[in-house]
């Protein structure tokens, strides 16, 4: 009976352990079941990797992404539908109140058919853009698939994409190339950190609507890599959102096709893994971090007492040392974060406005955790202060960790005496000299005889 | 339609058989580039032939108000032709930016393209080197693409005018900063303080000459001794005393501790001061003082 139980709970953690880090519940928003099929390379690894797919057509009265106020899903994959819209249950609010309450999202766009104008404007809310009249579709001349589009050049072959900067943890690179079919660009906007590219189309791509026989050249938007194929959102919560050009991409058909590059080799589509990490990335199975300790204390050779750990107060001028223990989800498992490369973990020591911000070292392994720390001086202003870190990144989720302590002045015997300060030698001798000749004086009050020559003048 | 029928198996054929034969090429003929400074007429300024195979030796200077303009016919194969893309590519190697713009084409293959700074993305107004021109020709169908570089371009722009930021909010790391603490307090030299302090030692011994020579002296205290001793040393100890008591309170003792003892001695010295002044005023009575 016991070994029953054990065996249940081994299975139930299994089974959790195999789980996106943020939920199982998996919406997947399509037009009807014939179209199901089309993906069922996706559906299986996606049920493999744990997730609860419930499937639900845009049409349908019994769809909502909210039960009693809350998220019925954890997740949500939405297909281009064939219909004009996503409609009522899926209104662009809608969809944006699911992400505030940190769902995270995949959105396919497919440049087959024009993108409704419910989904243009959901885009715009988060500053990604598609094209004017929402029907473009991006070809290059240069990178195109010569089996299937030798005509069209509408199916792009893509390297997997490195690293967006060089800073920044590649989540979605690799071997092979991706064939993504009938592509609908994105721009992305300038003035939000919130927005990232994914995949850009290569120089030479442009994007153009294919129910006009000729661009003219005004009619080109954007091109080379302004032009986004797979765009993100990770939101100030970490609720992610991410946009693919391409649904076809997701096919069965792309999963295991063949395909050739102008003047290449035939070779197999990487597409299920790069959609695998597409998916783990948006569903939080890669890229979230966790801190699991935080201690600072005042800087000592030894071991430091547990009553001396994290205090409430320190002295200006005191030397401090900060540490913060870090986690990555891998997958199934929380692995030891190291920060990327030419990217530094900083800690802010702030009152109003950082007085320090030092890079944090790596000093110390745990089995789940990279131990990163520094030490400094407080500065010598008394205030409140917090020790913060603030850890943004693109692709990573967000960090930010702020410990309140008070900063407080020397206290009156915490001050060098006086006699330690050479300047304040003169006073010191000057009140024991008065001291001494008090003393002289008295004596000589008490004891001294009238000198003769005053008697005489008296008399 | 049987003579098309019975075409198509031959033309595929014939492609399989001769597949260089059969795949066109895009490229351009009779392409010059032209940088017009402002005010200058229509053949002023620098012109020069752009080959399709090899590009210019130095790069084409493109100054603040300069309108640079490249005009070509796109031919596919050796007969000009329109094709689906037509663009001039902008690219910076180093920093990997690219930006198009694209020719307007006529339906004959004459294209041209006219540029200023202005249309320029700030971010290539403040490149170090010059970049990369190339000449993107593609359309549909299996004739082969054409991308090459053209000619370098040097985009030159007057220093004194300041580029306006381009600078977007983008999450990374931030420069460290570290606290200016301010100077400890600082000591005057050593040697001034000792004269000074010399100076006030000094003090004492010329007070004591001084009295000497006014005639001060201390012939009272055997006479003095006699009549009173116990009151005349105790308040002299107790006066000693309570400046050794400012002394501990200066250098370890608190407040507390020193009230206490302070009390006891001024009592002691209360009672034998009294004494003893009493024995000076018997000194005074005695016409001694």
């Amino acid at each position: 009976m016991r070994w029953c139980l054990a065996l249940l709970l081994f299975c139930f953690l299994a089974a959790v352990n195999a789980l996106s880090s943020s939920g199982s519940r998996l919406l997947v928003v399509l037009d009807d079941s014939t179209e199901k099929s089309l993906y069922s390379t996706l559906w299986s690894d996606l049920e493999g990797r744990g997730y609860d797919l419930a499937f639900e057509s845009p049409k349908s009265d019994s769809l909502s992404l909210f039960q009693h106020g809350e998220r019925a899903y954890d997740h949500l994959l939405i297909l281009p539908p064939k219909s004009k819209g996503l409609g009522p249950n899926l209104t662009p609010k809608n969809i944006l109140d699911f992400l505030d309450k940190d769902g995270n999202i995949i959105l396919a766009l497919s440049g087959r058919a024009s993108t409704s104008s419910a989904v243009s404007s959901l885009l715009l809310e988060v500053d990604i853009h598609l094209a004017n009249d929402r029907s473009a579709v991006v070809v290059d001349h240069f990178n195109y698939d010569t089996v299937s589009a030798a005509e069209k050049h509408d199916v792009l072959l893509l390297n997997r994409p490195g690293p967006l900067r060089s800073d920044i943890k590649a989540f979605f690179d690799g071997e092979g190339v991706i064939a993504l079919p009938r592509v609908a660009p994105q721009t992305l906007g300038n003035t939000s950190p919130l927005v990232s590219p994914i995949l850009r189309a290569p120089e030479t791509a442009y994007a153009y609507n294919p129910k006009e026989e000729m661009p003219s050249a005004d009619d080109i938007e954007a091109t080379g890599s302004q032009l986004s194929i797979v765009s993100a959102m990770q939101s100030r919560s970490s609720a992610r959102f991410t946009i693919l050009g391409s649904v076809e991409a997701l096919e069965d058909q792309w999963f295991s096709a063949t395909v050739k590059t102008v003047g290449g080799k035939k070779t197999p589509t990487a597409n299920r893994e790069f959609v695998k990490q597409l998916t783990a990335w948006t569903f939080k199975e890669t890229g979230v971090l966790k801190v699991n300790n935080i201690e600072h204390h005042l800087a000592t050779d030894g071991e430091i007492a547990a009553e001396d750990l994290n205090p409430k107060i320190y002295r200006i001028k005191n030397e401090t040392f900060f540490s913060i223990e870090m986690s990555e989800y891998d997958y199934d498992k929380w692995v030891p974060f190291e920060v990327p490369a030419g990217d530094e973990l900083q800690l802010e020591f702030t009152m109003l406005s950082p007085f320090h911000r030092l890079n944090l070292q790596p000093t110390g392994r745990t089995e789940t955790g990279v131990i990163y720390s520094t030490q400094f001086v407080t500065p010598d202003q008394h205030g409140i202060f917090s020790f913060r870190v603030n850890y943004k990144r693109p692709f990573l989720t967000n960090v930010e960790e702020k410990h309140e302590v008070t900063v407080r002045h020397f206290a009156h015997d915490e001050y060098p005496r006086s006699w330690a300060i050479s300047g304040g030698w003169v006073w010191i001798a000057g009140l024991w000299s008065v001291i001494a000749g008090f003393l002289a004086f008295v004596v000589v009050w008490l004891y001294s005889a009238p000198v003769a020559d005053k008697n005489k003048k008296t008399q | 339609m049987h003579l098309w029928q019975a075409t198509v198996p031959f033309c595929l054929l014939a492609s399989a058989a001769l597949p260089a034969a059969a795949a066109s090429a895009w490229g351009f003929t009779d392409a010059t580039v032209a940088v017009q400074p402002k005010g200058a007429g229509i053949n002023g300024g620098v012109k020069e032939e752009l080959s399709s195979s090899k590009p210019l030796a130095n790069p084409v200077s493109f100054a603040g108000a300069d309108t640079l303009r490249v005009t070509l016919t796109t031919q596919e194969g050796s007969s000009a032709k329109r094709p689906h893309q037509a663009f001039l590519l902008l690219k910076d190697n180093q920093s990997g930016l690219d930006i198009s713009y694209p020719f307007t084409v006529k339906e004959n293959g004459k294209s041209r393209v006219e540029l200023t700074q202005k249309e320029l993305p700030l971010q290539f107004l403040t490149l170090p080197g010059p970049v990369d021109a190339r000449i993107l020709i593609g359309g549909f169908g299996n004739s082969e693409a054409y991308d090459h570089s053209v000619f370098k371009l040097s985009i030159d722009r007057d220093p004194n005018i300041p580029i306006p930021t381009t600078e977007a909010p983008r999450y990374g790391k931030l420069p460290e900063i570290h606290h200016i603490f301010n100077n400890d307090p600082s000591n005057p030299p050593i040697v001034l303080t000792l004269a000074f302090v010399g100076a006030v030692i000094a003090a004492l011994p010329v007070l004591a000459g001084l009295w000497l020579f006014l005639g001060a002296n201390v012939n009272h205290l055997p006479t003095a001794l006699k009549s009173a001793p116990l009151p005349h040393a105790v308040f002299l100890a107790s006066l000693a005393a309570f400046e050794g008591i400012f002394f501990l309170y200066y250098t370890s003792w608190n407040l507390f501790q020193i009230l206490p003892a302070a009390a006891a001695v001024g009592a002691v010295a209360f009672v034998s001061g009294s004494r003893a002044l009493g024995e000076v005023q018997g000194r005074r009575f005695a016409g001694l003082r």
